[in-house]
């Protein structure tokens, strides 16, 4: 894949390159539509990192580091997983259940409910990877689809059996603050759910630099048939990566449930597009996990910006959307770009 | 009488130099060798005069014309033509359609098949080279595919020809009837130029030579005039003595023992009931054309492969191991493919060394690689098998071939197994490598370690192997030794033994 041709120094050029070339093109845009590009950005700057903007940013970022690393441990190990909608629904309806209904005390059930939603979660995509190796369903389509699964299932479970019908909409009822994950810790303006995401994103760059699984999956993704002859057992590593993909997945749809929605709402998890935004900050970082924090947390600034700079000048936050394809649509194109002869 | 002429040409990657003023020139009727080693060169300056590179400076004349070629296309239109080393066919589609693809004779807005056939017909008996327009390309056996892709380039009207590393697939009869084939199209006024690594057949058919290194040109000899040792000395730079194996048969008791062992594909019998033993201090070789079950017979013993029957290492049955646990009973494989199977080209030497041993104590501990330890262990394979690298945190993808392949032997000789099988040792490698690498196995087998290898090229196998196996659709169909492993018998039995006699 593209990861594999490139080295570090020119991997950080390429990704330079495609940001700096989506900025002029975003710009050509927002300037067909009659408005001023540098104020554009410069309201999409000040948006992310100014007052509060930058309260926002780090907020964003957990869901959204989350998903692009789930994407990356996934890619790292050559398998493209496209189900984090369905991972994320499942994991996020285990930690609602479990804190809803589960009758211990409220801390132990915030627990539980983080552990059921990593193994519901991780049990979603591993049921995929278990298509693709006894009946050659590809992972990339199977774990795609069952998002779709997962999204009647829970639009179905929320709307009838575990709706609360005092609120009038499709949504279960609220967690107890007992189970709800803290949104300050110390008073400090940093949520468990970011010292969760902080924890994870240390052992799954720690397990990629040095870990003997780590180099065993990057290795798979670099040449699978060289990781079988080497000794590397091909089927229960799949299942295990992506297990742990999916895990991650559920993890993101627990931490958005117990620590800001407190309650399973039909299509609150999905509306942001955490998954494809994560799998675009993935790809653009070619799935080194260190990079993808880097790009996954700059992807939440410019969304945090995008909003911002809609409400001061009145042009749609959807145009951070769009430079976020045209950075993956330059990254794409840069071989044919710059083709040697 | 000059038809070809490569005047200057240099080209640079990157800043490394590939080509640097090399001048090569060809006569009408005139076979000319390209010779080198792995990185000198040859393919840059090939890709420049086929059209797929740019030279930075330099000019190509052909006929006395400056030519300025902005891809194959131009070249082809010039009158060059390229026979690769991988066909590129249409397996499943007939001669004549191979052959009038892009091309075809039309009748109304439909090919015309007959027209067809008469011009794949004609073509043929014109060269002397008569193929059936009819069969189908899978069918056919190497040397007439390969024959198929010399009149693709006829059949556009080529003067200049150039064949990449053409008898690297062939069996010696096969290889004589290139050769003389060779010779009709240069009698014919044509220009040869063929691209290899094997002294015996440039000295037997070529009339010039022109030995590149380093990106120059080291040498330019008239073939009448010169011999091996004053070529090699060209490529390499000093004198490489011949190898020479010290044959030694011991009868100890199997290392390696491998008893019916059969691989189904389909209906088709891939490997059909093969039995054969290697014993410590030996090197077998396998011998055969490709395509008679030599590498499903490898991966069948690996463990990579569904099979029937037992194989054995020292007496402990591994027929039912998964891969790993084959190797950890005491198999390093080197296998055929280094770029496919044998290494991960982005990661760098120094993971491409460690990956198989990388959750021994050496290695790793508690989950965590010893990252100093590993690179540590890399600098001194490095250095003991003379690796020509810059440093083990390189790409191994960046090496030449024969470094490449160095890391790899270098990697699976280190394991200690008792056993190691070894596919294509030195295909692509350059002759300084080759030398190196054929006088490691020998070391090992004098150490006591068993050895089997499945090799192309039959020279390698008659140089290195005590007993020489031969395949032959799928069978073991002779095991020579002594004065039985010479050129002829083998490449008799490969051809399928007494009914060819």
């Amino acid at each position: 894949m593209i990861a594999g041709a490139l080295d570090t120094k020119s991997r950080l050029a390429a990704i330079l390159f495609s940001i700096a070339a989506a900025v002029v093109l975003g710009g050509l845009v927002v300037g067909l539509t009659g408005a001023n590009p540098v104020s554009v950005y410069l309201e999409i700057a000040k948006g992310a990192v100014l007052g509060r903007g930058l309260d926002e940013t780090l907020a964003r970022s957990v869901p959204l580091v989350g998903m692009a690393l789930a994407a990356a441990i996934a890619l790292r190990a050559g398998l493209v997983n496209l189900g984090g909608d369905g991972q994320m629904l499942i994991g996020g309806l285990a930690a609602a259940l479990v804190a809803l209904y589960l009758p211990v005390p409220g801390a132990a059930r915030a627990v539980l409910a983080l552990a059921a939603a990593i193994c519901a979660g991780g049990l979603y995509a591993w049921l995929a990877a278990i298509l693709q190796l006894n009946l050659g369903i590809p992972f990339l389509i199977a774990s795609l689809l069952f998002s779709y699964i997962a999204r009647g299932l829970t639009s179905y479970l929320v709307r009838y059996p575990l709706r609360d019908p005092a609120t009038g909409m499709p949504e279960t009822y609220r967690v107890a603050s007992g189970a709800r994950l803290p949104a300050h810790i110390f008073d400090l303006p940093v949520s468990m759910a970011m010292v969760i995401m902080v924890v994870v994103a240390v052992v799954v760059v720690v397990n990629d630099r040095s870990g003997v699984n780590g180099f065993e999956w990057r290795m798979t993704g670099l040449n699978a048939r060289f990781a079988q002859y080497s000794g590397v057992d091909l089927s229960r590593q799949t299942q295990r990566v992506a297990f742990l993909s999916g895990a991650m997945a559920g993890l993101v749809g627990a931490l958005l449930i117990l620590g800001q929605q407190y309650r399973f709402t039909d299509g609150a998890l999905l509306a942001p597009g955490y998954t494809w935004s994560g799998l675009m900050a993935a790809v653009l970082a070619m799935a080194s996990p260190i990079a993808t924090i880097v790009t996954s947390v700059f992807f939440a600034a410019l969304q945090v910006g995008g909003f911002s700079m809609e409400r001061a000048l009145g042009l749609p936050a959807v145009l951070t959307w769009v430079l976020q394809a045209l950075i993956i649509l330059c990254l794409a194109a840069r071989p044919i770009l710059f083709r040697k002869r | 009488m000059t038809l070809l002429e490569m005047k200057g040409i240099t080209k640079r990657f990157d800043g490394v130099i590939a080509n640097d003023g090399i001048s090569l020139s060809v006569n009408r009727g005139e076979i000319h060798a390209l010779m080198g080693e792995n990185g000198a060169g040859k393919s840059t300056l090939m890709n420049i005069l086929y059209g797929l590179l740019k030279p930075d400076a330099g000019e190509i004349l052909v006929d006395g014309k400056a030519m300025d070629f902005t891809s194959p296309l131009g070249a082809i239109a010039a009158g060059i033509g390229m026979v690769h080393q991988t066909f590129r066919q249409f397996p499943n589609l007939t001669v004549w359609e191979n052959l009038v693809f892009q091309n075809e004779p039309r009748q109304g807005p439909f090919v015309s098949a007959d027209a067809a056939r008469d011009f794949v017909r004609r073509l043929g008996s014109r060269h002397g080279l008569e193929i059936d327009p009819d069969s189908l390309v899978r069918d056919l056996a190497v040397g007439i595919r390969q024959r198929l892709e010399i009149l693709k380039a006829l059949s556009r009207e080529a003067r200049i020809l150039i064949l990449d590393e053409p008898t690297a697939v062939l069996t010696p009869q096969e290889r004589d009837g290139l050769f003389s084939a060779m010779r009709e199209l240069a009698g014919k006024g044509m220009a040869l130029i063929l691209v290899t690594h094997k002294i015996p057949e440039v000295i037997a058919i070529t009339d010039k030579i022109t030995v590149m290194r380093d990106g120059r040109v080291s040498g330019t000899l008239v073939t009448r005039g010169t011999n091996e040792a004053e070529i090699i000395r060209a490529m390499v730079g000093r004198n490489v003595p011949p190898t020479v194996a010290s044959r030694v048969t011991s009868d100890a008791r199997p290392m390696l023992s491998v008893k019916d062992l059969s691989v189904r594909k389909g209906a088709v019998t891939v490997v059909d009931d093969v039995s054969f033993d290697v014993r410590p201090g030996e090197i077998v070789g396998i011998a055969g054309v490709s395509g008679n079950g030599q590498p499903q017979l490898i991966s069948a013993v690996m463990g990579l492969e569904p099979a029937t029957g037992v194989v054995s290492i020292d007496g402990q049955d591994i027929s039912r191991l998964p891969i790993a646990r084959r190797r950890s009973a005491g198999i390093s494989y080197v296998p055929e493919d280094r770029h496919l199977t044998g290494t991960a080209p982005a990661a760098s030497i120094a993971e491409n060394i460690v990956f198989g041993t990388h959750r021994n104590a050496a290695a790793s501990s508690k989950g965590f690689l010893r990252k100093d330890a590993i690179r540590a262990q890399a600098r001194k394979l490095i250095e003991r098998f003379r690796v020509k690298a810059a440093s083990e945190q390189l790409p191994i993808g960046s090496l030449s071939g024969g470094n490449m392949q160095k890391v790899v032997i270098a990697r699976e000789v280190e394991h200690g197994s008792p056993l190691i099988i070894v596919e294509e040792p030195t295909r692509g490698v350059d002759v300084g490598a080759i030398e190196f690498i054929h006088q490691t196995l020998i070391a090992e087998r004098d150490k006591g370690r068993a050895i089997l290898v499945v090799s192309s090229d039959l020279t390698e196998l008659l140089a290195l192997s005590d007993r020489i196996l031969v395949m032959f659709e799928g069978r073991i169909n002779a095991s020579l030794t002594g004065s039985d492993m010479n050129e002829d018998t083998v490449g008799r039995w490969m051809m399928g033994g007494a009914e060819n006699r």
